[in-house]
């Protein structure tokens, strides 16, 4: 087991999975910078067969969103519309691009920047007494972190437009209605449940999951025809080398044991 | 058309059923299965007689999915310069194609689901128009559980039907629905309380689609799927030159 703990996140790898959580309230620029650093770094280790993120947070920090990162000097735009959302756009774009499996754990408050990084996320889980608000439209901003692309296409755009446009405040329970969230669990038994979920899905054939999920993603912005040549392509070029355990333990009535190769 | 012992085709006045018929494998298929469903399809798209196309299973349930445990085919392979996959042939791309075919038919298409719908059953229930389910079918795409491909089309098909968000349980965690939770992910269209025959209770639906106006139904359906892949503006203008 490895753990990490800074002012911006607490990392902690036990067995194959990666399990961060924010170290403040609100998220700034340096948890950001961290988080995408962590993603990226886990894309590379083999070791590491899903990732566990506790997006629980109450938006980012406005104003106060701490130095602007160096590696992106040359791209902070002057004038009177301040910095644009980069730093926010590459930790979202990480998460999003992870083809490992992801979960979002969200606790207590989900709120603005939080809902875009669990939105990115594969699966999304939450405690019965989170609530779930988007609270920059009331604050006169716009979110401009591609939440108002995915979210239409993960819950429609009906419902999309409630949370982006209203700001209303939504229940775990009604975030289970809305298909946002996989499964609401009381609060008492979150966090063993959130640790059970997360074994089963790192235990699972990552390297299937990963070409599943290497078809859904780009083709949301595909035509059929596109998508089928795509579908193809991906079939042709990526091994599933867990293939022929799943047989093997299909054949003898067995649970299949995965290497996530 | 003529029915092989594998493929039963039945008409009812203007319904044209395709009923998979190998009961004692729980109507999983095989390449050969895929090929006769195939040419169903295109056989059932020109003939002028036939207003609906109804794909249902007979036994125990609709389909279990890919015949694992099928022999490989003997003497020579039409599918040959479609291999895509070392261990699976051409199989792949046959489904794929076999499903892009009966996406696009332009008369009604509807799954008869009872039972299980697994894999390759699956894949061809979403590229029907309307999917049927008894309440206590096992519905969806365990393939995942046995590190097994999926690449048939359902990476496209599955968020369009539904949203994004659901392809989470039905695809990466290969969860089984039944029909109560087709019916709220918006999969299926309705449950239907079989005493028999799911064919004889779905009549009165597959009738109904029977006596609606075939161009419309074509014109709306190929908007609706063209629709999917344009732009608002894109879906007037196909729509102002092709009325």
């Amino acid at each position: 087991m490895y753990t990490s703990s800074s002012d911006a996140l607490h990392v902690e790898q036990r067995d194959a999975q990666l399990r961060i959580h924010f170290s403040r309230p609100t998220i700034n620029y340096a948890m950001l910078e961290a988080l995408t650093a962590c993603v990226l770094e886990a894309t590379a280790d083999d070791e590491i067969r899903a990732l566990i993120v506790n997006v629980s947070a109450d938006g980012d920090d406005g104003n106060d969103m701490g130095p602007w990162p160096d590696r992106l000097r040359h791209r902070h735009p002057e004038g009177n519309h301040g910095a644009g959302p980069l730093v926010e756009q590459d930790a979202i774009r990480a998460l999003r691009r992870f083809m490992k499996p992801t979960v979002a754990l969200m606790e207590n408050v989900v709120n603005g920047l939080a809902i875009d990084l669990a939105a990115a996320c594969d699966v999304r889980i939450a405690s019965a007494t989170t609530t779930l608000t988007d609270s920059r439209i009331h604050q006169g901003r716009t979110a401009s972190t591609g939440i108002t692309y995915m979210l239409p296409k993960l819950i429609g755009q009906s419902q999309a437009m409630r949370i982006l446009l209203l700001g209303e405040t939504l229940s775990a329970a009604e975030l289970r209605r809305i298909h946002f969230v996989h499964e609401v669990v009381e609060d008492a038994e979150f966090a063993e449940h959130a640790i059970t979920l997360a074994n089963q899905i790192a235990t699972m054939a990552t390297r299937a999951w990963e070409v599943h999920k290497m078809q859904v993603v780009p083709q949301l912005d595909l035509g059929f025809d596109a998508a089928m040549v795509h579908s193809l392509g991906i079939r042709q070029t990526h091994v599933i080398e867990d293939r022929a355990e799943g047989m093997r333990a299909w054949r003898e009535k067995r649970d299949p044991e995965f290497t996530g190769r | 058309m003529s029915s092989s012992e594998a493929l039963r085709i039945e008409d009812s006045g203007p319904v044209r059923h395709l009923i998979l018929n190998r009961p004692e494998k729980l109507n999983a298929i095989d390449i050969t299965q895929h090929e006769r469903l195939m040419a169903a399809f295109l056989e059932a798209e020109r003939n002028s007689d036939i207003r609906v196309l109804a794909l249902s299973g007979e036994g125990r349930g609709f389909c279990a999915g890919d015949d694992l445990t099928a022999e490989k085919r003997m003497g020579p392979n039409p599918h040959a310069k479609r291999a895509v996959d070392l261990e699976m042939g051409s199989g792949p791309a046959v489904l794929l194609e076999s499903c892009a075919i009966l996406r696009r038919l332009t008369k009604p298409t509807v799954a008869l689901i009872h039972g299980v719908a697994l894999g390759s059953g699956y894949d061809y229930s979403l590229s029907c128009d309307f999917r049927l389910v008894t309440e206590d079918i096992r519905f969806g795409d365990p393939r995942i559980d046995r590190a097994l491909w999926a690449a048939e089309g359902w990476s496209y098909k599955l968020p369009r039907l539904t949203n994004q968000s659901v392809v989470t349980p039905i695809a990466y965690l290969g969860r089984l629905m039944n029909g109560n939770q087709a019916l709220e992910y918006g999969l299926a269209h309705a449950i239907l309380d079989i005493e028999s025959d799911i064919r004889e209770a779905a009549r009165p639906f597959l009738v109904a689609l029977s006596l609606l106006d075939t161009n419309a139904y074509a014109s709306t359906k190929a908007a609706i799927l063209d629709g999917l892949d344009a732009t608002f503006e894109q879906s007037l203008t196909m729509q102002a030159t092709h009325p």
